[in-house]
């Protein structure tokens, strides 16, 4: 994958995010996260880390000021673009969501299935991406067979088997010990160094000091402070 | 490990992905609904048998119903006023004065070809006339044609009568029918569509993930229209079959009555018509997951 770290991937201005109830999550966020950056968004509970990173696939739309995701207007977009954004979307979970009803494979391979593609085609891709992040043996196990760790490294699995421009991670280390998150925050880091742009929210702020990349701090919906 | 073993299957692994055409497992909720559906097709199948033994035991198989009026005068000027009166009965479409020869004629077959002399039959037989009705009831219209007859020294052939009146009150028993199949098919829907809700409800999150990695709304309802597709014909066969034992166990019976119910001519309507309920209820239960969770401006 070739990276012009000169492109803008998510361009946005006075970003204002307000919640049917009346709660507003962002405001007057003004950012640009080019192509290929390793981003940390960081920030108390509240402070509108999630809400970010919803909106960059579209679960939440701008109340008001622009933004742009991958060439995508998410204020004017319609149900076809979205759809087409989050094909070249990886998101990752806190809790991972995994499916316990379906396999390592049926879980790792459900974003390519959602594209079409044919099972015979998918095993070896999902098999690929298994290998990487060190499961390839368990392609026919079920989620709950397996540790915490390897939960989180099949929802990264699933995350980059598309091979998506973006991927988001919300919180991805939040219930795992310090030295899974620093081997799941690996994957991350390789998956960026290949060309995706990962954009993460965490409050595991140690690891930014083994893993540095962009710092984006929020506070109470706002901008508090972008590093570098 | 190379590209061909890579994509081997294990055995005794069998992949379930989600979405297209891919139908959901089955599970007790799926049965339990199938046996209902079942059971109220197989009420709507009884229905209609019973509708079809009545049209074979009033002879419906005839396009129209005719009744005779005989007159036993051979006045011509009687016969003419006569028919002419008739004629005037409201919802009598027309009169026809049957020639003594074909009357003969058909009595010589009625009698299984008696070989009597067909004129000598023609003479002894009385002067006939052949009412045709028509479509719509009237109330009066049996005691209109009885007094017409009545007023010439006429008589009116009261099998006929009665199979006309059974006919119309078989009409109107096939609108019953019909009502009630409707009202069982509106149930049978709503039955299906709250199996397929609980189906939703235990895949939301399957569907939810679908969604965010840009599942197409086709894609994501497809298999629970399917599901409810083939739960609505399912159940039309497994109905289809329990008919057999009413048909086999009443047969001899009605026999008697000269009725053959035919089981097959149930097979498509109910194979088809529970496909079609099945898939209104399946359209029922996803209708409100089609928001899903692109929210709009």
């Amino acid at each position: 994958m070739s990276i012009d770290q000169t492109k803008s991937q998510i361009q946005m201005q006075q970003l204002m995010v307000r919640y049917p109830t009346g709660k507003v999550a962002l405001s007057g966020v003004t950012l640009d996260i080019k192509q290929g950056q390793f981003v940390y968004l960081v920030g108390e509970s509240g402070a509108g880390k999630s809400s970010l990173l919803r909106t960059f696939y579209g679960g939440i739309r701008p109340s008001s000021g622009t933004l742009m995701v991958q060439g995508t207007d998410m204020r004017q977009a319609g149900e076809t673009k979205i759809r087409d954004l989050r094909r070249h979307t990886g998101i990752i979970f806190q809790d991972h969501r995994l499916l316990f009803s379906r396999t390592v494979f049926e879980n790792v391979a459900l974003p390519l299935r959602v594209q079409g593609w044919k099972t015979e085609r998918l095993i070896p891709r999902v098999r690929k991406v298994l290998s990487y992040v060190g499961l390839g043996d368990r392609l026919w196990s079920y989620p709950e067979a397996l540790s915490g760790g390897e939960q989180q490294r099949v929802a990264i699995a699933r995350a980059m088997t598309a091979k998506p421009a973006i991927i988001l991670a919300d919180e991805p280390t939040g219930n795992l010990d310090v030295d899974t998150a620093r081997r799941v925050l690996d994957y991350l880091m390789d998956l960026n160094r290949q060309g995706a742009t990962v954009i993460m929210a965490t409050h595991d702020l140690h690891l930014l000091e083994s893993h540095p990349g962009r710092v984006i701090q929020l506070h109470a919906g706002s901008l508090a402070r972008v590093e570098p | 490990m190379n590209q061909r073993n890579s994509a081997v299957i294990p055995d005794k692994v069998n992949p379930r992905l989600p979405g297209g055409f891919n139908l959901p497992p089955f599970g007790i909720q799926q049965i339990l609904a199938l046996m209902i559906v079942c059971i109220a097709l197989w009420a709507v199948g009884v229905i209609w048998l019973g509708m079809q033994g009545a049209s074979q035991w009033v002879g419906s198989w005839q396009d129209e119903i005719r009744i005779h009026v005989y007159l036993h005068s051979k006045d011509t000027d009687k016969a003419t006023a006569l028919k002419q009166k008739l004629e005037l009965v409201e919802k009598v479409e027309s009169v026809r004065q049957v020639s003594a020869q074909e009357a003969a004629a058909w009595m010589q077959g009625w009698l299984s070809d008696a070989r009597m002399n067909q004129q000598e039959l023609a003479d002894h037989l009385p002067v006939s006339f052949e009412i045709s009705l028509a479509e719509g009831a009237s109330e009066f219209l049996f005691s209109d044609i009885r007094d017409a007859a009545t007023q010439f020294g006429a008589v009116v052939n009261e099998d006929e009568v009665n199979l006309a009146q059974a006919h119309q009150w078989i009409s109107q028993a096939g609108y019953l029918a019909g009502f009630a199949s409707l009202i069982l098919a509106l149930a049978m829907a709503l039955i299906i569509s709250n199996t397929l809700r609980m189906t939703l409800l235990a895949r939301s999150d399957e569907i939810h993930l679908m969604r965010l990695m840009g599942a197409q709304e086709w894609f994501v309802r497809m298999p629970f229209i399917l599901e409810g597709m083939v739960l609505g014909a399912g159940a039309g066969i497994a109905a289809w079959v329990l008919l057999w034992p009413v048909v086999i166990g009443t047969g001899d019976w009605l026999y008697t009555m000269q009725i053959d119910l035919n089981s097959w001519a149930m097979l498509l309507p109910l194979l088809f018509g529970g496909g079609l309920v099945g898939t209104v209820g399946a359209f029922i239960a996803t209708a409100k997951v089609s928001s899903g969770d692109i929210p709009s401006n």
